[in-house]
């Protein structure tokens, strides 16, 4: 008779945290709209999991529809693989051969990658921990499950929820933390211009150079780089038009709905509830704010050996983060409120196309290097 | 370099992770640094620029 009534017998407290947990994702996804395509299958794969008996991931010896999903997408980087190549058919370098010094600020906003990964080493975690954790500064999901797939499978759960919440969080995070190292002087500050033209031919050149060149400097990095630039390939060579309009579509939906639902599957009750989630979650919100003090302070820096009528709106250098177009949208919005016709969204959308490159780069270092100090 | 890296591996998770930061960085400031180059020059060759102030 037990047997019967056992998916009502086998509930546990940590089952039924992990429906509320799965609940409100799927609440923020749907009410507040935050990442709706990530967080949704997210939340109802977490749910899921922690059904009684875990059906869907493994029973009596066999292995259940999202743990065959999990080994043949997560564990072995496919699924974040298959997405950049949907988002560099999707990513428009025109911008950032407009402005190219913006792209020093996809350099400065990685701060907080590197800033968080130092302070979760002072928290206990191990280098490959504490480099998975840091990575959700990247501001780029598919990055942070990169990464966490390699170095700490245990936390891709937790990482994956924090990258993919506090990106939708830029509104938020950002302006309080621009504010706080800003003078409204220096955020009125006007900036010139200046549109130099990029002839067609290098816009297919620039992601082969681009994937060589990170061959060479990190070649761990090249699934990463070269999926993302082979994306940007298709979508430039101006003779693939529908395979660049299925990899930005078909291709990028189809594996963004596998994607949630597995790493839903991955917040397992007996995992996730715990104290490192929590420092987790924590440590992810304090690298979006390095981030943005970085692009941030790092503007000002600049502007120290700049004329007065070359000086950059340091608001710029915020939107060296990979969340794009949100980080720049933030911006250029704040520059409104400071002062009305102050257009710096030119500048800002560079700055954060940078920032898609800047993190990608930061990722593949960090696979290159991690190995090298902590076998 | 072997020294270095052998040094670091003995030394303490933080010191490994200053390390790779030190790294990291530089290395994300040197590759972008290498695309402006890339891009900078292309627009040299490409047909120059025009100004204008917001």
């Amino acid at each position: 008779m037990q047997d019967v009534f056992i998916g009502f017998t086998s509930i546990t407290w940590q089952m039924i945290v992990m429906y509320l947990i799965g609940g409100l994702l799927i609440w923020l996804a749907i009410k507040k709209e935050y990442e709706p395509m990530l967080l949704l299958p997210i939340g109802f794969g977490a749910i899921l999991v922690n059904l009684p008996l875990s059906v869907v991931w493994e029973h009596e010896g066999t292995a259940g529809f999202l743990k065959v999903l999990y080994d043949g997408g997560i564990a072995n980087e496919l699924f974040p693989i298959l997405i950049f190549i949907g988002i560099g058919a999707m990513i428009d370098f025109g911008p950032l051969f407009k402005n190219p010094l913006m792209i020093f600020f996809g350099a400065a906003a990685q701060l907080g990658i590197f800033a968080t990964m130092i302070i979760a080493t002072l928290l206990g975690f191990d280098l490959k921990t504490a480099a998975s954790i840091g990575i959700i500064g990247a501001a780029d999901g598919p990055t942070a499950i990169y990464v966490a797939s390699k170095f700490a499978k245990n936390y891709l759960g937790p990482i994956s929820v924090a990258a993919y919440s506090y990106m939708s969080l830029v509104p938020l995070i950002q302006p309080p933390v621009i504010r706080a190292l800003t003078t409204k002087e220096e955020r009125t500050i006007h900036m010139a211009y200046h549109e130099s033209n990029s002839p067609k031919w290098f816009k297919i050149l620039f992601p082969i150079l681009v994937t060589m060149t990170s061959g060479f400097v990190a070649p761990i990095s090249a699934p990463l780089v070269g999926s993302l630039m082979f994306g940007n390939l298709i979508r430039e060579c101006g003779v693939l038009e529908r395979l660049s309009k299925t990899a930005q579509n078909e291709l990028t939906y189809l594996v963004t709905l596998l994607l949630g639902i597995t790493i839903g599957a991955s917040m397992r009750a007996d995992q996730f509830l715990n104290l490192k989630t929590l420092l987790i979650m924590g440590m992810g919100l304090l690298a979006f704010v390095f981030d943005t003090a970085g692009g941030v302070l790092f503007a000002k820096f600049i502007n120290l050996f700049l004329p007065k009528e070359r000086k950059i709106n340091p608001m710029i250098g915020a939107c060296g983060i990979s969340a794009f177009p949100m980080s720049a949208r933030v911006v250029q919005k704040m520059a409104q409120e400071e002062e009305k016709g102050n257009i710096i969204l030119m500048q800002a959308i560079s700055a954060n196309v940078s920032g898609q490159l800047g993190s990608i780069i930061a990722g593949g270092l960090i696979l290159a290097f991690v190995p090298l100090l902590a076998p | 370099m072997d020294n270095l890296i052998e040094m670091l591996r003995n030394s303490s998770t933080t010191m490994q992770a200053v390390a790779v930061s030190i790294g990291g960085l530089i290395g994300v400031f040197a590759t972008l640094g290498f695309f402006w180059f890339l891009i900078w020059f292309a627009g040299k060759i490409g047909k120059g620029g025009k100004e204008s102030k917001a």
